[in-house]
């Protein structure tokens, strides 16, 4: 649906993109990820049509943006950083001129706008003046003008930014019922909105693509297991004892008792698996493990992986 | 375009934008209708409108001042970039919502020559009358393209407005220039002047070349805003 391929932006001397290339297939709601100023506004402004790119192509739905900006256009509602609003005009009359501007026949209009109203939650609203909304309503009249015209992609620029935090939690449910029949690029520096939303992620770092993949991919984890909580049937002492003795294994944390049980944080080091010498040992002193739960890396670690080894990697 | 024409006519209408620029345009209608038809009891209105013309130097820009500046203080323009229509249609429905306001302001002062007829038995000679509104209408267009222009340079309302009015300025000032100067510099320079046409225009000259030579300003004026809009699109 969306191909982007070697694409670069240039202010002057600063590459604020810099070969980044990737793909969004139909139905598909891709995280954006990176740090503030990373690039991803300018990746989404581009994707748009608003800005330029210097080099490289972007097609959507299999038109090339610079060649032929109206038809990408047409496909694309928009919701930018800052909510494009009319301060003057009420949200019933913005989202009308909405409805001119990307030529909605006058047949359908009042029923997509009925939709839109009730799926954004905006109805009690419509004769208020955008001037005297709130924060979050003025964002949830962003979400809805993207909306009009029913376009098949949605391109959301921090769509919860200022947001609290039951409406955060509204827009995601609300961007979440839209995967249906949309696909989603959703850019963000929250994490756990995308674990919460995404099926896909990106990760932008300095203008340049970090990481990307599955969202699964991402939380799994990686090889070997470093990190897990063991229940085995004993007294404290002497499990951590036996579990603390174990090659490889390099922290041994309690946590707390569970009925005969004591549970256990074990940390091993890097490329160790330590499960087998473990299970071994400790059926070796008759203590049975009644369970044993790996922790995958949080998005959150994997995230602040990726940045740090970028900037070393620049530091060198 | 026309989406855009009418938010542009509403918008000017709900702010107090319009209703001031309308205001202090009739004020001095008023007081240049008193001074010329009823004290000098000059029988032409077109005196009045010669008037004017010295003060659509700061009117041109106080019409067209908002129209691109405001969309990029708003955070809107992305909205209009982003919309499946071309810069160009924007652009001029802009054009036209500002027009449309300067004719309003034209179209009040149609009462003036009418209570003129009143005054004067036999009423007034038509000729001079109707060629100094189309003189006057046609420099006003003229003028809105040019300062709608120079406002396409910054994202900030006063900025465009003063900007303009020094364009405009030099503008006025050209046909005096070029006297001064002489030559064929001189020569190029009257021959460019909008006022010195102004004047051949309504002294009841009407004259193809420059109905021609208004036009064609004006929409030199308007495409060069589109080419000065569009061309972030490509750099």
């Amino acid at each position: 649906m969306i191909e982007i391929t070697n694409l670069t932006k240039r202010y002057g001397q600063i590459k604020a993109l810099n070969d980044v290339s990737f793909n969004v297939k139909k139905g598909e709601i891709l995280g954006f990820l990176g740090p503030n100023g990373a690039g991803k506004s300018t990746t989404m402004n581009i994707l748009t049509g608003y800005i330029p790119y210097t080099e490289g192509s972007v097609k959507v739905g299999g038109f090339e943006i610079m060649e032929n900006p109206e038809a990408v256009k047409k496909q694309i509602g928009y919701l930018p950083e800052l909510p494009p609003l009319y301060q003057d005009m009420t949200v019933l009359e913005y989202l009308n001129f909405i409805c001119d501007l990307k030529s909605v026949p006058h047949r359908a209009r009042k029923a997509q706008l009925d939709d839109i109203l009730y799926m954004v939650k905006i109805g009690d609203i419509r004769k208020r003046l955008v001037r005297n909304l709130s924060k979050g309503y003025k964002q949830r009249v962003g979400v809805a003008q993207a909306l009009v015209g029913n376009p098949p992609i949605l391109i959301l620029d921090e769509p919860t930014v200022g947001l609290d935090p039951s409406q955060i939690i509204e827009i995601r449910k609300l961007i979440s019922a839209l995967r249906h029949d949309h696909t989603i690029i959703l850019s963000t520096h929250i994490l756990s909105e995308v674990t919460a939303v995404c099926s896909s992620v990106v990760v932008i770092n300095h203008g340049k693509i970090a990481a990307s993949g599955s969202v699964s991919d991402f939380s799994a984890t990686e090889g070997t297991v470093r990190k897990f909580t063991i229940h085995v049937v004993g007294d404290k002492s002497s499990v951590q004892k036996v579990i603390s003795q174990t090659p490889g294994v390099r922290k041994t944390d309690f946590i707390r008792m569970d009925k005969d049980a004591s549970v256990f944080m074990v940390e091993s080091g890097h490329d160790v698996d330590v499960r087998r010498p473990l299970f071994n040992e400790l059926s070796h002193n008759s203590m049975a493990i009644l369970e044993l739960r790996p922790m995958g890396r949080t998005l959150e670690e994997i995230f602040i992986d990726i940045v740090n080894k970028d900037k070393n990697s620049a530091d060198q | 375009m026309w989406t855009i024409y009418k938010r542009e006519m509403s918008s000017y209408f709900r702010s107090p934008v319009a209703y001031c620029i309308i205001g202090f345009f009739m004020v001095l209608v008023g007081m240049f209708f008193w001074v010329r038809n009823l004290i000098y009891g000059s029988i032409y209105f077109s005196d009045v409108l010669s008037n004017l013309v010295t003060y659509m130097t700061f009117f041109a820009p106080l019409i067209t001042m908002r129209l691109l500046a405001d969309e990029k203080k708003n955070g809107t323009e992305v909205l209009l970039r982003t919309a499946p229509i071309p810069m160009r249609k924007i652009v001029v429905g802009k054009y036209f919502a500002g027009l449309t306001l300067f004719l309003i302001m034209v179209g009040i002062t149609f009462i003036y020559p009418v209570i003129l007829t009143f005054l004067i038995d036999g009423g007034i000679p038509a000729g001079k009358n109707v060629s100094g509104y189309v003189a006057f209408i046609l420099l006003g267009a003229c003028y809105l393209a040019i300062s709608l222009f120079v406002s396409s340079f910054t994202e900030n309302q006063v900025v465009a407005a003063v900007s303009g009015v020094v364009v405009l300025l030099i503008f006025y000032f050209m046909q005096s220039i070029g006297g001064t100067l002489g030559g064929t510099f001189g020569a190029v320079l009257q021959w460019l002047s909008p006022l010195k046409r102004y004047s051949d225009f309504a002294m009841g000259g009407f004259n193809l070349a420059s109905l021609f030579y208004y036009v064609s300003f004006t929409f030199v004026g308007v495409f060069l805003t589109v080419m000065n809009v569009e061309r972030k699109r490509w750099n």
